[in-house]
């Protein structure tokens, strides 16, 4: 059974399952969907697969599934042996959803902000820019206490878990909306460490980071 | 007071903590951005935020321990000196070494990192500092200007205890002292520094970041009613030409620096080991791995040995002197009386050996004293997780040198010891192969095996620039048996050059001065311009394109194919 990835290439939603699946070692396949400047997710072929008309979609064993921090919760549930990327525990699956949530809301502004700079949509940039400035200055705040109690990653556990991943691409991909990251150490710290995660993989302006010493 | 950007002042940059190992932090003062980073033998650089080749940020750069490369087209830049030692794709594969990022004055002191604007300063922290242990509060980036972060800060002092505004930006309330970064003209970090270390330190962090926090709202709100300043634009001016041109090839006119002899020890049997540095413990210039040094020994003589150093190593270099029975004068006058704490002269690094970064596959062979340049190229490619593999030949086991710097490499070493020759050609053919696109050998070592293994690689298909050598002798038989005349530019004489003597032996009986060494066409010393005329070289020094740029020669075995030429003496 294989496991299909309705894709566009520059979506950071798509890669945040691109990313989880190549981390997972996973195989699938890639239907390439025409997000810009086609409009293909508006398409009734699209919107039969997922009537709310957002990428990213993935089908396996059946089921067609949307929403990426929904099939990262899945891809980690049903393929991670080790339980770690979406651990059982009531307390971390709540802490881990909280940031599935946060992930949200840096797509509604500095992934709008990049949708509006660089592929003309008309969203109010000023005010997406200050939207993602708060939340990455609540997010380092966050990261620099971690790092002073021992904690590399958005949630308690000691490993990274899909929160990390659900939040790191539009973080990564801010600068294309104007919104510079100079301000957040701890955040940019944070990007090297996903960044060194075994399996990781790029996409086009996500660089890879060197290896740690 | 309005801000400048030629301000002198040492304002804190970054937090120690901001620095781990093998990050690129990204900073601003004045207007300026910085790419800080920390190599890995722990020293800070502050370099402007840019690559030099189209503006990259280095911030988003890859910090590789002691070189930091660009992501973008991959230019690298050496800790310290911020020399350009790699440009991919360049002819020599080797930029010349002057090429060098702007680099900002950076000390790092009671927890904080400083940088100022230029050098007009001296570094000298603040008053009571000194004694103090500190501990570093969470920055707070401010959108305010910078003043009214000041004035913010001296109004958190209570009524009874009114705030001590000091030089530099910075606010002394009670035991902590407040610094406010000038990152622009709208835009500030406050950076605490607490009088000791406090009982529980995360509570305390907390507490003041709460702090920091409301003072910072209470001050963007005041800033967004007040016109925005106009930004402060540094003039970046441009790198200068010395610096950042790309001679065709460098040549070396000579020029030595002093350096002082900080360790001689016996590395193997047969092999003394020198640590030259600074004698003011400053950086030595950049160089690449298969760089040599012209030595000037006390003798008069000038030899040349390959700096063993990693990447951005540029503290001291390092090299290994073969200890030779027979020698008449080189290597047995350094080894018998060059002590430590002797004063020697020796030329910028040079590099006829330079090293390709983009092969799918490098295999360095080494016979002996070869092992020097090839040490140098393992420890850069081993920097760069690039795969390669290090053949060493030696008599003996104790005749091994650098073994300790051997060992501590990651990439495939192998050691083969007292191998008969066939033996040898048996093993270098294994580890040759067949030659296949991109793969790269480079070979160092005595002349009789330089040629087997080209012989070698020539068979297994090999071409020749795949193969790369270095010579420090010339074996070639030199045909002495064409007369010409030399016309010397600056010392106004035109002299004739008989069948079966050189332009050197020419020149030194018509009475002038003219440096040698080798007098074999291999080191370099008498390198000279030539201003008209056809060369005929025959010398193992210049590499095709000097020699087919005759521009340049050998006068100890060269000689001309037309009947005149002019050179510059
Ligand atoms: S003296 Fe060495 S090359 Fe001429």
């Amino acid at each position: 059974m294989t496991i299909t990835l309705y894709d566009f290439e520059l979506s950071g939603n798509c890669y945040k399952l691109r990313l989880m699946m190549n981390i997972l070692n996973l195989a699938y396949e890639v239907v390439p969907v025409d997000f810009f400047p086609g409009r293909e997710h508006k398409s009734d072929w699209f919107l039969r697969l997922n009537p709310f008309g957002q990428l990213p979609v993935l089908q396996d064993d059946g089921l067609t599934l949307s929403d990426s921090g929904a099939i990262l919760a899945y891809l980690a549930r049903k393929y991670d042996a080790s339980g770690l990327w979406f651990p059982k525990d009531a307390a971390v699956t709540a802490e881990i959803l909280r940031w599935h949530a946060i992930a949200d809301d840096i797509t509604a502004t500095a992934s709008a902000a990049r949708l509006a700079l660089g592929y003309d949509y008309d969203f109010d940039i000023d005010k997406t820019q200050k939207g993602a400035h708060r939340i990455f200055r609540i997010i380092d705040e966050h990261l620099w206490f971690g790092e002073k109690q021992g904690r590399d990653w958005l949630c308690s556990p000691a490993h990274p878990t899909t929160a990390d991943i659900a939040c790191f691409p539009y973080v990564m991909l801010s600068e294309e909306g104007g919104i510079s990251r100079q301000d957040y150490p701890a955040l940019r710290r944070w990007t090297d460490r996903v960044r060194r995660v075994p399996g990781f993989t790029v996409m086009s302006g996500i660089f890879p980071a060197g290896p740690a010493r | 007071m309005p801000l400048s950007v030629s301000d002198p002042t040492w304002y804190p940059i970054a937090s120690s903590e901001d620095l781990p190992f093998r990050h690129v932090y990204q900073g601003q003062l004045l207007g300026r951005e910085l790419a800080v980073w920390r190599a890995d033998d722990g020293n800070v650089n502050a370099w402007e935020n840019r690559c030099l080749h189209r503006g990259v940020r280095l911030s988003i750069g890859i910090n590789e321990g002691q070189e930091l490369k660009c992501q973008y087209h991959g230019w690298r830049y050496a800790n310290r000196s911020a020399g350009c030692t790699y440009i991919p794709a360049h002819p020599a594969d080797a930029p010349a070494r002057r090429i060098e990022n702007r680099k900002y004055p950076v000390r790092e002191a009671y927890g904080l990192i400083w940088s100022a604007a230029n050098d007009d300063l001296p570094f000298t922290g603040f008053p009571g500092a000194e004694g103090g242990d500190w501990f570093a509060l969470r920055p707070m980036p401010v959108n305010a200007r910078p003043g009214d972060v000041v004035a913010g800060l001296a109004g958190l002092a209570p009524d009874d205890q009114p705030a001590d505004v000091m030089q530099g930006l910075s606010v002394r309330l009670g035991n902590i002292v407040y610094f406010v970064q000038p990152v622009d003209a709208d835009r500030a970090v406050i950076r605490g520094l607490l009088a000791g270390k406090p009982a529980d330190p995360i509570a305390t962090l907390r507490h003041y970041n709460e702090g920091l926090t409301k003072l910072r709202d209470r001050l963007e709100k005041a800033a967004a009613r007040k016109p925005v300043p106009e930004k402060l634009s540094p003039i970046f001016e441009k790198v200068s030409a010395d610096l950042a041109s790309m001679p065709d090839i460098a040549i070396p006119r000579g020029a030595t620096l002093p350096v002082v002899v900080k360790r001689k020890w016996q590395n193997a049997d047969g092999v003394v080991s020198f640590e030259l540095a600074d004698r003011d413990g400053r950086h030595l210039p950049t160089f690449q791995p298969g760089a040599h040094i012209d030595l000037h020994l006390p003798n008069g003589l000038v030899r040349q040995y390959s700096l063993t150093n990693g990447p951005g190593d540029l503290m001291s270099y390092v090299i290994g002197v073969k200890q030779e029975n027979a020698s008449k004068g080189g290597s047995k006058v350094l080894v018998e009386s060059v002590r430590a704490g002797d004063v020697m002269a020796i030329s910028e690094p040079r590099n006829n050996f330079p090293l390709r970064r983009d092969a799918a596959r490098t295999v360095l062979i080494a016979g002996g004293i070869g092992i020097t340049p090839l040490l140098s190229m393992s420890r850069f490619l081993d920097q760069s997780r690039l795969p390669y593999e290090l053949h060493y030949f030696t008599r003996s086991g104790e005749s091994a040198a650098f073994s300790s710097e051997l060992t501590a490499l990651h990439g495939r070493v192998e050691r083969h010891v007292g191998l008969a020759r066939d033996a040898i050609r048996a093993r270098v053919s294994q580890a040759l192969g067949p030659y296949e696109f991109a793969h790269h050998v480079y070979i160092c070592g005595p002349g009789a095996m330089l040629e087997m293994v080209q012989e070698v690689a020539s068979g297994l298909g090999w071409p020749d620039e795949a193969v790369h050598f270095e010579y420090f002798q010339n074996d070639k038989i030199i045909d002495q048996s064409s007369a010409f005349d030399i016309e010397l530019a600056r010392s106004a004489m035109t002299l004739h050059v008989p069948a079966g003597k050189t332009i050197l032996e020419t020149m030194r009986d018509a009475g002038l001065t003219v440096p040698s060494s080798c007098e074999q066409g291999a080191c370099g010393t008498c390198l000279t311009t030539v201003i008209e005329g056809e060369v005929d070289h025959q010398d193992v020094y210049l590499n095709k394109t000097e020699k087919a740029s005759n521009s340049c020669m050998m006068t100890c075995v060269s000689r001309a194919k037309s009947g005149r030429l002019v050179l510059d003496i």
